[in-house]
């Protein structure tokens, strides 16, 4: 290939799409686009759908009419005011479990570390429970949770090896998820029914009862997190080698590990905060995003879209089946979630990374 | 002749030739400008071990240099510190007169590429997008592909011979086409140094040999590689500098004809032998060994 | 490099863990969340002082403590055969989810109306059957061996589903979630005295299944290769060993609700104290299970007097440091 004729005709290597050329050059995934509108479509039509769903039960027509606020009054003030909020919730916190999941994933070089299973959860759940029932503080609940999950990822990645040897940090966060978890039970069991109900809601992940307050935190978090983690995601791909791979190639590991980790504690407290402890969801959200993109590259946005997903589809399982019963997420995601996982460990016969 | 031209950080403009005609065994003239790695008062160590202390040495460049000795000594220590892999307990390794913790990491990558031992690659990558990684060190957040990144890729892969399996993924080639892949990985790094670690250990005869003379071309070319290999024959075959490392320390330093001697072999490896030079390459070749290694060695 | 690891005689440290298990009983009798003090408890004790007070010790600590002495008997002897069947140092019966498959099985006997203590025990036994196979079959898998901790994830999953079943249950059917309530934390406190009855030999029973596949498990330890060369048969050990287990586990889990961390705490002490043959450290889990149960429950009660901790969480605050211990020793330990 002669270098006079290449800048006419660059191309972008296999599978990739090359915005600019020159000076400012830039790869899409191909694959990768395909997967996310993919995703994307199926999010809303899921959303929408559970949007309908409830009672009364609207059409289809009717719903769409009440989000732009056309259609009778009361239809407006139920989607816009009772339902509405409760997807977005559920949208959030999906996509930040589903961002968390991957992110940690990549950084352990194991499918099976997620923040639900390294304790974050449960660290986020103690600290948040504590501001309610024990420690009489001024912050808020989710600050807390902030503090918890950080605690705990602080303990996981120091006690297990700063995160390159996965299996031994994925089992230490399950040491110290017992030991959240046992904490959290520890305060419910010496406080008064009172405040034990008024907890509740934290152990389990529910998306019944969410501030607007707290929604509004995630959205914020969401909205800053998920551009740095795309912007790491090129140092991201690297760690998928072996460190000293990585370091030949120039690349800062240390920072970009304790970067990821930041970003990931950070999205997973708020989703706690926002919908409690919904597990799964931060392990299944980057196996459907990485099965529908390919292994080029590390699927940030589309496990950002698959998380929402299934956070949608579950609440709105949730909702339905039992109906007027509600079924909190939280519980729909392991009945289904529990299984999945189950295969994926059964079923894998190499090592994984 | 395939050339690219390329204008290095400090300004040299620099050509990478890649002449590919193995039947006339040309050497092309080339430019990497002359980099040297040494070591001053080198101590490693992991934990509270201390595996190599003191250690201080100037690796010659544009010549293949070869570090040796007996499992344990060290030799792959020396090599991640060598590499940055590894922070030193004490002294420092010097990159063309400079502390080499001094330079940031994506600066050192311009100059120095590494293969390790056992270097593993994501599931599913092809060939060619693990050669695409070898120019991670020159892409930036909004400079993420350039005309000189595939045409170097695209020279990387004519330099290892991997063109008609540059779509396959790597864990369906052989030991020795995954060998050459990665190497390749460097090649498109395009770094006037080179360190291998163990590059043979896992390979047969056939696919080692095969290894070796990519590295020897490689050399040919003016890069200057640094090779911890444990196969002693093939160490005095195809390196111009040997160093032999035992307990952490250099026991004998130079030209493989010139150091490896009876006395050295036994000292090394506990093995008394003959040695023969090789007709042709002058390498010694070592027949009837016995093993006279003692209980308290 | 290998260490060199102290290891105790046998017979000493066995007497040693004896002494210790009826220091801890004693204990047991004299402590507890209520306002007795330790002088009137021990009044008590020999027959004399207040009706309430007799009543107290010998009606309900008594029983509790030979309670938790069966169960960490029960606890600390499957976790051993379970680590050493397995070959994984991080295996036991809560962690594995055997105890959450029993007492699975349990709440759905209640939900289906079966009341008799007796079916429970059985039905507990079935539960933790199910939770052995699934471990069973995560043995058989190429590569376990190499990746210890998806037999932990394929435990945590399945005791994840059951927990979310469980509470599936609970929200339908109140007159199920009052009785389980109850039930589903694991405490040695407030059971009713037939559970001793029923435990007793079941307990037995199971402790002689495992004891006779101590010899083929220790030839396992070798490597499956290796053990079949000697002549073992590897995968029928492994089933008989997991037969035992489930028996132990099922019941204790139905005598105390699932007791999660007992059978990780007891086979790493026991494996400190006098080494990694499955034939030494069986003999002195047995005697370190019941210290280790004991001192357990009696912290739970003195933890948040005058209210009583659930057990579980004094076990999960001893067992997350153990668990985190062991996976930071250089590397994990091959049974």
């Amino acid at each position: 290939m002669n270098s006079t004729s290449m800048k006419s005709s660059i191309r972008g290597p296999r599978g990739f799409w090359l915005l600019g050329g020159g000076n400012i050059s830039i790869l899409v995934n191909q694959r990768g686009v395909w997967a996310g509108t993919f995703l994307l479509c199926l999010l809303v039509l899921t959303a929408l759908w559970s949007l309908t769903a409830g009672t009364p039960a609207l059409t289809l027509a009717e719903t769409i009419g009440a989000l732009i606020g056309a259609g009778e009054g009361f239809n407006v003030f139920m989607i816009q005011e009772l339902r509405l909020p409760r997807i977005v919730a559920g949208i959030l916190s999906g996509a930040a479990l589903g961002v968390g999941g991957c992110l940690l994933q990549t950084l352990a070089r194991n499918r099976l570390a997620t923040p639900g299973i390294i304790g974050i959860d449960d660290g986020a759940t103690a600290f948040a429970v504590a501001s309610i029932v024990a420690i009489p503080t001024s912050l808020a609940p989710p600050m807390l949770a902030l503090i918890g999950a950080a605690t705990a990822a602080a303990l996981a990645f120091g006690l297990g090896g700063g995160g390159s040897r996965g299996y031994r940090f994925i089992v230490v966060g399950i040491a110290i998820g017992a030991l959240f978890g046992a904490l959290t039970n520890f305060m419910l069991a010496r406080t008064d029914i009172d405040s034990a109900n008024l907890a509740y809601p934290w152990t389990v992940g529910s998306l019944n009862a969410r501030s607007a307050s707290t929604v509004a935190l995630l959205a914020g978090c969401v909205a800053i997190c998920l551009p740095i983690a795309k912007i790491l995601g090129r140092d991201l791909q690297l760690l998928r080698f072996s460190d000293a791979v990585a370091v030949g190639l120039g690349t800062r590991v240390k920072r970009t590990r304790l970067a990821i980790l930041i970003v990931t504690v950070c999205l997973t407290a708020f989703a706690v905060a926002v919908a409690g402890p919904v597990g799964l969801v931060s392990l299944a959200a980057p196996e459907i995003a990485r099965h529908l993109t390919g292994h080029r590259g590390v699927p940030v946005i589309n496990s950002a879209w698959a998380g929402a997903w299934i956070m949608t589809a579950a609440d709105w399982v949730g909702r339905t089946v039992f109906a007027p019963v509600e079924i909190p997420v939280g519980v729909i995601t392991a009945v289904i979630g529990g299984p999945y996982l189950l295969w994926i460990l059964l079923r894998e016969p190499r090592r994984t990374a | 002749m395939d050339t690219s031209t390329r204008t290095s950080a400090n300004g040299l403009t620099q050509t990478m030739d890649i002449s590919t005609t193995p039947a006339s065994g040309q050497k092309a003239a080339r430019a990497y400008p002359p980099t040297e790695l040494s070591t001053k008062d080198l101590s490693l160590g992991y934990g509270e071990r201390k595996i190599v202390d003191q250690l201080s040495l100037c690796i010659p460049p544009g010549k293949v240099t070869a570090i040796v000795g007996p499992n344990g000594c060290g030799k792959s220590t020396l090599l991640a510190g060598l590499a940055r892999i590894l922070t030193p307990r004490s002294g420092t390794v010097l990159l063309d007169g400079r502390a080499i913790s001094s330079m940031s990491t994506r600066e050192v990558a311009h100059k120095l590429a590494l293969l390790p031992q056992d270097a593993s690659a994501p599931d599913g990558l092809t060939v060619e997008e693990l050669i695409q990684f070898g120019r991670q060190p020159y892409r930036g957040l909004m400079r993420q592909w350039s005309a000189q990144d595939a045409a170097i890729v695209q020279a990387a892969l004519k330099a290892t011979q991997l063109e008609t399996l540059a779509d396959r993924p790597l864990d369906a080639l052989s030991g020795g086409q995954r060998q050459r892949a990665w190497i390749a990985m460097t090649v498109a790094q395009d770094t006037p140094l080179l360190l291998l670690d163990e590059p043979t250990s896992a390979l047969d005869l056939g696919h080692q040999i095969e290894v070796l003379e990519l590295v020897r071309k490689l050399s040919n070319q003016g890069k200057t590689v640094i090779m911890v290999i444990h196969d002693l024959p093939s160490a005095c075959r195809y390196a111009d500098h040997l160093i032999a490392i035992h307990r952490g320390a250099i026991i004998a330093e130079g030209k493989p004809a010139d150091i490896v001697t009876e006395a050295l072999v036994e000292r090394l490896y506990g093995v008394r032998c003959t040695l023969l030079s090789e007709p042709g390459t002058g390498a010694p070749l070592i027949i009837n060994p016995v093993s006279i290694r003692h209980e308290n060695d | 490099m290998p260490r060199h690891t102290k290891r105790m005689p046998l017979r000493r440290t066995a007497i040693a863990c004896a002494a210790l298990v009826g220091i801890l009983m004693f204990a047991s009798m004299l402590w507890g969340a209520g306002s007795l003090t330790v002088l009137q408890s021990l009044q008590a004790l020999l027959g004399r002082g207040s009706e309430e007070a007799i009543f107290i010790v010998h009606e309900l600590r008594g029983p509790r403590t030979v309670l938790a002495v069966l169960v960490g008997l029960a606890l600390g002897a499957s976790g051993t055969i379970m680590q050493s069947a397995t070959r994984n140092p991080l295996a036991e019966p809560g962690l594995l989810g055997v105890s959450a498959g029993a007492s699975f099985a349990v709440v759905l006997a209640i939900y289906f109306g079966a009341d008799s203590v007796g079916l429970h025990f059985s039905i507990a036994i079935l539960g933790s059957l199910a939770g052995c196979f699934l471990v069973l079959m995560t043995t058989q898998l190429r590569g376990a061996g190499a990746d210890p901790v998806r037999l932990v994830l394929a435990g945590a999953a399945f005791s994840s589903i059951l927990i979310a079943v469980t509470t599936l249950i609970l929200l339908h059917d109140q007159r199920t979630a009052d009785e389980i309530r109850f039930w589903v934390i694991g405490a040695l406190g407030g059971r009713p005295t037939s559970n001793l009855v029923w435990a007793a030999p079941g307990i037995l029973g199971g402790l002689v299944l495992v004891a006779i596949t101590t010899p083929a498990l220790a030839a396992l330890s070798l490597g499956e290769k290796v053990a079949l060369g000697l002549g073992h048969r590897p995968a029928f050990t492994r089933l008989l060993a997991m037969t035992g287990v489930a028996i132990l586990v099922g019941t204790a889990t139905a005598a105390a609700g699932p007791i999660a961390f007992a059978g990780l705490i007891v086979p790493y002490f026991a494996r400190r104290l006098v080494g990694p043959d499955v034939r030494r450290a069986l003999p002195i889990a047995m005697v370190l299970g019941p210290s280790v149960v004991l001192l357990s429950d009696i912290l739970s009660r003195l933890a948040v007097r005058p209210y009583e901790l659930p057990i579980g969480v004094v076990t999960a605050c001893i067992g997350a440091p153990v668990l985190i211990a062991v996976v930071r020793s250089h590397r994990l330990p091959r049974l």
